[in-house]
């Protein structure tokens, strides 16, 4: 038993020993931006930065639109001074950083604006991104003076483009901010936060470890037997989260990272396949009566061996569980690394475990009568656990795999579930209520892992909204105008002379053109913008694919590549001087087309 | 051991698995990675205004091994690097080697600080589109510095995020010159 989890845990190490180098995040994920309103006329602005970016303090610019909205921008919080060796000292901002701007209304009737915040931040690793301008819309409606009592709900939406917002909290940013408290409150908030994981699925593997520590004592195992037994085990992982923290004292940031390498990221999603699969059965893990034999023997032969292969147990549980709270972990330990307070970062995390194992000690000390008693319903809950395992594993490896990938691995794992439900299984007649409420629920996991599926194969690309994509296809109209295809010169020369009398356009796009993609939602949607393409023909060569035509065509008009867009008169020439190239905003954009229709 | 077996099974899913996801991420980054020969002529096909405001195409430099470097001047990190462009163009020079600037930045910034620390080969300034260039030459997170560099028939023979440290700069000069 002990040489098979070793071995497991060896080549799981073997794997992130082979670590890939770092890869760098999309600026939108290493700076998450977000804003809010707290108050009226408090504007809260939020940056995540990722561990081992920064933000440059002197950097942050931030508008609003329309402009009868005005921000104070000149009181931003100090950053932590940065020595650098071509600006001198500069001020710089790491981690959840959130700060206020006062908010001034010249014009009472604006419901909503649009804020625009620039920044502009670097990376450890020695490289910087270029300035971004983020966007986020903010409604000011549920602070009308009508209703003062809505107050406690503010919200903010991202405009489309803007990053987005994600969970409201993550965890991770939770634990640093109860890292404020006192040292005995944070200890204490940490027991409480164990005691919530206790309650997810996380806790899963560890229930057939407990019972195989107790079930060999039968009926033999008094109250207090069976408490000290899941107490020594409890310890066991409580001492280990301990260690971790204190290692990730000394070790620095690496730690945090390390959690979030795709190495490890899929390894440990791998462990939870593994473990999914032998809760379907696929094959017989029997980590109880293995330990149970094991167990059995050592404890008739001395009780101290006992209790120390108990503690063992404790301690590989915490490996086995470690990567399913890796996002509280990921924040607890980047306090502790960038504090360098071990005593403080080992006591958190010890109390974290023993929150943990509340639920095991109960169990343990209710001498195994609270334990669920084998039958065959333990075979449908086995099942239900592997559901939720495999849910953990895609959830892991989620920041890795393309959207497709991602939706299609969930839409895989529904439409399973329904099946194991009997979903498309008739229901006997005179059918038990609780296989009706099993019958309904595999039909609804059903029709959201078809939905996922068909939303997947159709281009979607939002798991919440699988379907989004098929909805615009209906409805063109409210978005972008629709452009004609061209692929090749031919095809463009045909399509400027069927269009003769009218001014033609032709933008030139791919699928990795930022700008080009802002163009589309920003510029071309507007109405006004709109109003005037409906007089041209519009034209759209689409050169993701790059090939030969594609070439050939962006040649023609001396382009490297998207964006460019190109202006043809109504006899079909080109209008030299009225390129744009790169993002233009809505009214630049619609003064040049009243120059082109000129 | 008669458990043994099962063990390696185990340890066959976990590698299994943990190869996958490396594949699936190998896949993902090597995604938008044109061909060097492509990604080659585009460079090449560029034209950009220097700090003197006329175009100037790339296209001038085919034949010598050219080193295309993106930068700017709020880039600490480009700073670092630049002072050793200024050696190996003197040194490589004559040998072939053309160092070719493009600052993500804008004229009036550029011009004094080229001036100040003299830089010895051309400076071309593109806005933020030029970052889009930089992408499509395989730039994915479009982070600064990031240096391509271009053999004499035109391939691109690395495209590198971040600093490029002098010795494997010379490294990788030294045969293609």
């Amino acid at each position: 038993m002990f040489i098979r989890l070793i071995l497991l845990i060896l080549c799981l190490l073997a794997g992130a020993a082979r670590a890939a180098e770092p890869e760098l995040l999309e600026p939108e994920k290493a700076f998450k931006f977000s804003a809010r309103l707290l108050a009226p006329g408090e504007l809260e602005v939020r940056y995540e930065i990722a561990p081992g970016y920064y933000m440059y303090r002197d950097k942050f610019r931030f508008g609003a639109e329309p402009s009868s909205i005005t921000l104070d921008a000149s009181k931003l919080p100090p950053g932590k001074v940065k020595k650098d060796e071509f600006f001198g000292d500069v001020q710089i901002y790491r981690g959840d950083m959130r700060f206020v701007l006062p908010l001034a209304l010249a014009d009472d009737r604006v419901s909503r604006f649009v804020l625009k915040a620039e920044s502009q931040g670097c990376a450890d690793l020695g490289v910087c991104y270029p300035p971004q301008e983020q966007k986020a819309e903010i409604r000011l409606a549920a602070f009308s003076p009508a209703a003062p009592a809505a107050a406690v709900s503010p919200f903010a939406q991202p405009a489309p483009g803007a990053a987005s917002r994600g969970e409201s909290t993550s965890e991770h940013t939770m634990i640093a901010e109860l890292f404020k408290g006192g040292f005995w409150a944070l200890v204490i908030s940490f027991f409480g936060f164990g005691l919530l994981l206790a309650l997810t699925p996380c806790m899963f593997p560890m229930i057939p470890i407990l019972s195989g520590i107790l079930v060999p004592h039968g009926e033999h195992l008094t109250h207090a037997r069976g408490f000290a037994l899941s107490l020594v085990y409890v310890l066991g992982m409580a001492i280990t989260y301990a260690l971790a923290g204190v290692a990730a004292g000394l070790l620095g940031t690496m730690l945090s990272s390390a959690l979030q390498n795709p190495w490890v990221l899929s390894s440990f999603a791998a462990l939870f396949v593994v473990l999914a699969l032998s809760m379907f059965g696929l094959y017989e893990l029997q980590l109880p009566s293995a330990l149970q034999s094991k167990l059995a023997v050592t404890s008739n032969k001395l009780h101290g061996g006992h209790f120390a292969s108990v503690f063992a147990m404790g301690v590989l549980s915490a490996v086995i569980v470690g990567p399913c709270v890796a996002a509280p972990l990921a924040g607890a330990l980047l306090y502790i690394s960038q504090s360098g307070n071990v005593v403080l970062g080992g006591s958190a995390l010890f109390a974290m475990a023993l929150g943990m194992g509340v639920p095991l000690v109960v169990v343990g000390a209710s001498a195994g009568t609270l334990l669920p008693k084998a039958g065959p319903w333990m075979e449908t809950v086995k099942r239900f656990f592997g559901v939720v395992l495999l849910g953990v594993a895609i959830y892991l490896v989620s920041p890795l795999l393309p959207a497709v990938a991602h939706m299609l691995a969930w839409a895989a794992l529904l439409i399973a579930f329904a099946v194991y439900l009997h979903a498309i299984d008739p229901l006997p007649h005179g059918a038990p209520g609780y296989r009706k409420l099993f019958k309904s629920i595999g039909v609804i996991a059903l029709l959201a892992g078809v939905a996922l599926l068909i939303g997947a194969l159709a281009g979607g690309r939002d798991i919440l909204q699988p379907l989004a994509g098929l909805r615009s296809a209906v409805a063109p109209a409210a978005a972008a105008p629709k452009f004609q295809r061209v692929n090749s010169l031919s095809e463009l020369e045909n399509a400027v002379r069927i269009g003769a009398g009218k001014p033609v356009m032709l933008d030139f796009y791919a699928d990795w053109c930022v700008s080009c993609k802002e163009m589309e939602r920003f510029t071309f949607a507007d109405d006004e913008v709109r109003a005037r393409l409906s007089q041209m023909v519009i034209l759209q060569a689409d050169v993701t694919a790059n090939l030969d035509e594609h070439k050939a065509l962006l040649k023609r008009f001396e382009l490297f590549g998207p964006p460019g867009i190109v202006f043809f008169d109504r006899a079909g020439t080109e209008i030299k001087g009225l390129r744009v190239i790169g993002f233009q905003s809505a009214d630049k954009f619609a003064a040049t087309l009243d120059l082109v229709l000129r | 051991m008669k458990r043994l077996p099962q063990a390696l099974l185990l340890c066959a899913f976990a590698v299994l698995f943990a190869g996958a996801g490396y594949l699936v991420y190998q896949w993902r980054s090597s995604d938008l990675q044109p061909d060097p020969v492509t990604t080659g002529q585009m460079v090449l096909a560029a034209k950009l205004p220097g700090l003197d405001g006329k175009p100037h195409p790339l296209e001038q430099w085919r034949g010598k091994v050219l080193i295309v470097n993106f930068w700017a001047t709020w880039c600490a990190p480009c700073r670092e690097e630049i002072p050793g462009f200024i050696k190996f163009q003197d040194q490589y020079g004559p040998q072939g080697a053309q160092f070719v600037g493009i600052a993500i930045d804008t004229p009036e910034r550029v011009e004094p600080y080229a001036r100040e620390i003299g830089i010895n080969y051309p400076v071309l300034v593109g806005g933020l589109e030029a970052m889009d260039f930089a992408r499509q030459a395989g730039n994915r997170t479009s982070v600064l510095p990031f240096t391509v560099v271009i053999d004499r028939n035109g391939k691109v023979v690395t495209a590198t995020v971040g600093v490029l440290k002098p010795e494997n700069l010379e490294k990788l000069l030294k045969p293609l010159l």
